[in-house]
């Protein structure tokens, strides 16, 4: 199946993309490995118009819900590769291949990794990405943190009234994140600041059971015996697999101008994943338009500036 | 079919579980293993996996919320 545009992420971006491609009666598809983790796991949104208060989970099922409404295909495989040919691209996945005339990145964020050894292996086995998920599990167990920020220190005060013993590991003196937070944490008893402390291993069979930490002073290691770790040091993007087909910057996101267009002709971008300041919903979801439209008008040898989207919707042989 | 959820209350993606599950007529036991001590051990034994949500379906094991893995144990289409 050919489709006139493949976008790739399911976030506020891909998918507000996917309504104006849409409407527009371009075939098509959403891949991506699941719904945005970013939204899904902000408990609370208080900043996108139209919602007092909304869920993050709810929200984002509320955009996947009005993409398929108007029949756009979503099929959740991971991207791995985009391979550009004469004319428009081949996508595969980690399960298939599929072709498009046009190209929308808006894979976002995701949860940023330490890269040390074991890792990968204790994930989910003692190894959580979220605190509020796991925290349970841990009752009356030796835990550790590692971040310095406010969702590090969030994570901290509930471990605390859980677990036995937490130790937050953080590689500065200073924490970025809120006083209050800070203070609160300092004041808890069975907390332990590691500071000026890297994690450099994770030790365990089945499932972990300890963590080596290097001092970055003096560089001396020491073992901490720990039934879970909460990794909690912000977001990173991944483009490893776009870097040899679109220009990054030095943070790795790729590099859009204001039409939401790429180095490469055919290819735009969205959302998180781009340069665009100001990570938010609203902000993804308003770029995530205008790189649909921009598609449409690329697609269709459209120089104009500006096309209004505003025809009331109706599925083709619906 | 036996379906069994284990989850703990503030985890969207055992929300977003349970929603999928109501949404397709699935019915389940829903067990709080932040409550349930013994069903957490045996929630961990079972999937080896210290983390929710995990779903027993006629004693196959599904980690996390995996709409794929879930449509084809539930033989939904």
């Amino acid at each position: 199946m050919l489709y006139d545009v493949i976008i790739i992420g399911a976030g506020p971006a891909g998918l507000t993309a996917a309504i104006y491609t849409s409407r527009r009666y371009m075939k098509t598809l959403v891949l991506s490995k699941g719904l945005s983790d970013q939204v899904t796991e902000t408990p609370h949104i208080e900043n996108y118009p139209g919602f007092k208060m909304i869920e993050g989970y709810k929200l984002i099922q509320k955009f996947e819900e009005q993409v398929r409404d108007f029949g756009v295909e979503i099929i959740f495989e991971e991207v791995v590769k985009i391979k550009p040919k004469k004319k428009g691209f081949i996508v595969k996945t980690k399960q298939k291949s599929y072709e498009g005339k046009t190209i929308i990145l808006a894979f976002g964020k995701v949860p940023r990794t330490l890269n040390i050894p074991g890792e990968e292996k204790f994930t989910g086995k003692g190894i959580s990405y979220c605190t509020t998920c796991d925290a349970p599990l841990f009752k009356n167990r030796i835990v550790a943190v590692i971040g310095g920020g406010n969702a590090a220190l969030d994570s901290v005060l509930l471990l605390s009234k859980i677990a036995k013993k937490v130790y937050l590991v953080h590689r500065r003196d200073d924490f970025r994140g809120f006083e209050a937070l800070i203070e609160d944490v300092k004041k808890k008893k069975n907390v332990e600041l590691v500071l000026s402390h890297v994690a450099v291993k994770f030790k365990g069979d089945n499932i972990l059971k300890s963590m080596i930490v290097e001092s970055k002073k003096i560089g001396e290691k020491k073992e901490l015996k720990v039934d879970g770790v909460f990794i909690e040091i912000g977001s990173e993007v991944k483009t490893d697999f776009v870097k040899n087909l679109v220009k990054l910057n030095k943070n790795d996101h790729i590099i859009t101008n204001d039409k939401c267009e790429t180095s490469r002709p055919g290819i735009f971008a969205a959302g998180d994943v781009t340069n665009t300041p100001f990570k938010q919903i609203i902000v993804a979801a308003g770029e995530g338009a205008k790189a649909g439209l921009n598609a449409y008008n690329y697609l269709h040898g459209i120089k104009a500036e500006i096309i209004i989207d505003w025809r009331k919707f109706k599925v083709i042989g619906g | 079919m036996k379906v069994k959820v284990y989850s703990t209350p503030a985890c969207p993606y055992c929300d977003m579980l349970k929603e999928f599950l109501k949404k397709n007529d699935v019915k389940f036991e829903n067990i709080d293993v932040s409550k349930n001590h013994k069903a957490a051990h045996e929630m961990i034994e079972k999937s080896g996996q210290i983390g929710v949500p995990v779903t027993e379906i006629d004693g196959k094991i599904i980690v996390g919320y995996n709409v794929t893995a879930l449509k084809e144990a539930l033989k939904l289409k």
